[in-house]
């Protein structure tokens, strides 16, 4: 038998896992032995230097990126699963997306045509968030109202670049919690080559309840998205916490931003 | 203008609210500094080391109830952030040998004396000549310190095979890494 304690047990000691009895006999080694006494002491103090270089704000932000990687990768996983599955429904609507937008338009596929019931920005940009998915016909949210959405509807988003050259979105819910969307971390996307509107990958499925406000944003040079959700964070705080009441955020270039209320 | 086309879809889950932030805080304090440590140790980049904690404790929020009924939720943190780093490095490829290079920067990260060191190194050194679970087994022993009834516990395998897989290990390593 070992005359020290093993490195697994002093470290369940530091974090307060031991049961009492044995946490005092550990305890008391630890006290009266050199190396056993140093290793626990490496234990607090590595612990130390994690939360002098990582805040825990810095922490907290990091790993709620971190679930939302996780939960669009699970949903993307799922809905491999499910599409062979559905194939002659996503016929039915493949044709219903791909029409409707067309419909909206009259029918035109002039690239320079603006957004029906979008944002014109700058010059010729412009942003548009779709909704469908759901029972209700697709739809483009207005900018002015919040947009009421229906169970199972999801939105995409889509700009119009003109002279800008990034684009990031994110959202912000009614407490406040800011989800980077595009990207979902690092700096802003360069905006699609090619003039006219360019789509954001993916359908956003926003679950839960209450307001959520989302903000697209075009910039002349790349933003950091830790930026991005300081300055929503300030705007959230300036408004009194109403997520329904937010001024634009304090960062350069153009931006839009909708409130869509969750079912 | 054209439609959107449908892709994939992207989930905005529900943001967390003060019960979920207290439990994180708690996870923190108590193993932030372990399983940042393991990350290193294994990844041997502060960045990716970061990234890779984060998704591990992401984990543990995510699988909350099944987290907080563990006896030891170290044991739970640094077995999922053992096995996150090791697909990680698996999931790249030809990185083992970019990952021997990285050594030397990395030899810093360590703790316990220089004879810990030399074990935590020739561990590391020897893990690219060993399947996963083995992998597991080692870093849990010889870097952790668990004893063969914890490795079996940690791994949900027998005492009985979990000593073979460290014997099979030692023989690559010699003496040092022995199983007692």
């Amino acid at each position: 038998m070992s005359a020290h304690e093993s490195s697994w047990t002093l470290r369940r000691l530091h974090a307060g896992e031991l049961p009492a009895p044995e946490a005092n006999r550990v305890r008391g080694h630890a006290e009266a032995c050199d190396a056993c006494g140093a290793t626990l002491r490496s234990f607090a103090d590595a612990q130390a230097a994690f939360e002098a270089e990582v805040p825990f704000e810095k922490f907290e932000a990091g790993v709620e990126r971190a679930r939302a990687r996780q939960a669009s990768t699970e949903s993307r996983t799922q809905a491999r699963w499910v599409r062979p599955l559905m194939a002659v429904a996503a016929s039915v609507v493949v044709v219903l997306v791909l029409a409707r937008p067309l419909l909206e338009t009259g029918g035109r596929t002039d690239p320079l045509q603006p957004p029906v019931a979008g944002n014109r920005l700058k010059g010729g940009a412009g942003a548009e968030l779709r909704i469908g998915g759901g029972v209700d016909p697709q739809r483009v949210a207005s900018t002015d109202a919040p947009e009421a959405l229906q169970p199972g509807e999801r939105v995409r988003l889509g700009y119009t670049a003109d002279a800008y050259r990034y684009v990031a979105a994110l959202s912000v819910d009614a407490q406040g919690e800011v989800t980077p969307l595009y990207p979902e971390s690092g700096d802003s996307l360069a905006v699609e080559p090619g003039v006219g509107q360019h789509w954001l990958p993916e359908s956003v499925e926003f679950t839960g309840a209450g307001a959520e406000r989302v903000v697209l944003v075009l910039t002349d040079a790349p933003v950091s998205m830790d930026a991005l959700g300081d300055a929503a964070r300030k705007a959230f705080t300036a408004a009194g916490r109403d997520v329904t009441r937010m001024a634009p955020l304090d960062v350069p270039g153009a931006q839009t931003q909708w409130v869509l209320l969750k079912p | 203008m054209t439609g959107p086309t449908p892709l994939a879809l992207k989930v905005v889950p529900p943001r967390p609210n003060e019960d979920r932030r207290a439990v994180l805080r708690e996870l923190y304090v108590k193993y932030g500094g372990s399983v940042r440590e393991r990350c290193r140790y294994l990844l041997k980049d502060a960045s990716r080391a970061e990234d890779a904690m984060q998704d591990v404790f992401a984990r543990a929020l995510v699988h909350g109830d099944s987290f907080r009924a563990e006896a030891s939720p170290l044991t739970w943190l640094m077995k999922i952030a053992t096995h996150h780093c090791l697909n990680q490095l698996r999931s790249e490829g030809a990185a083992w040998r970019k990952w021997f290079a990285r050594d030397e920067a990395a030899r810093s990260e360590g703790h316990g004396g220089a004879e810990a060191m030399e074990t935590r190194d020739l561990v590391r050194k020897l893990l690219a000549r060993v399947d996963a679970e083995t992998q597991a087994a080692a870093i849990h022993y010889h870097v952790d310190g668990m004893t063969l009834e914890e490795v079996a516990a940690a791994l949900g395998r027998s005492v009985p095979t979990v000593r073979k897989r460290l014997e099979h290990f030692a023989e690559l390593g010699g003496e040092e890494l022995s199983v007692r």
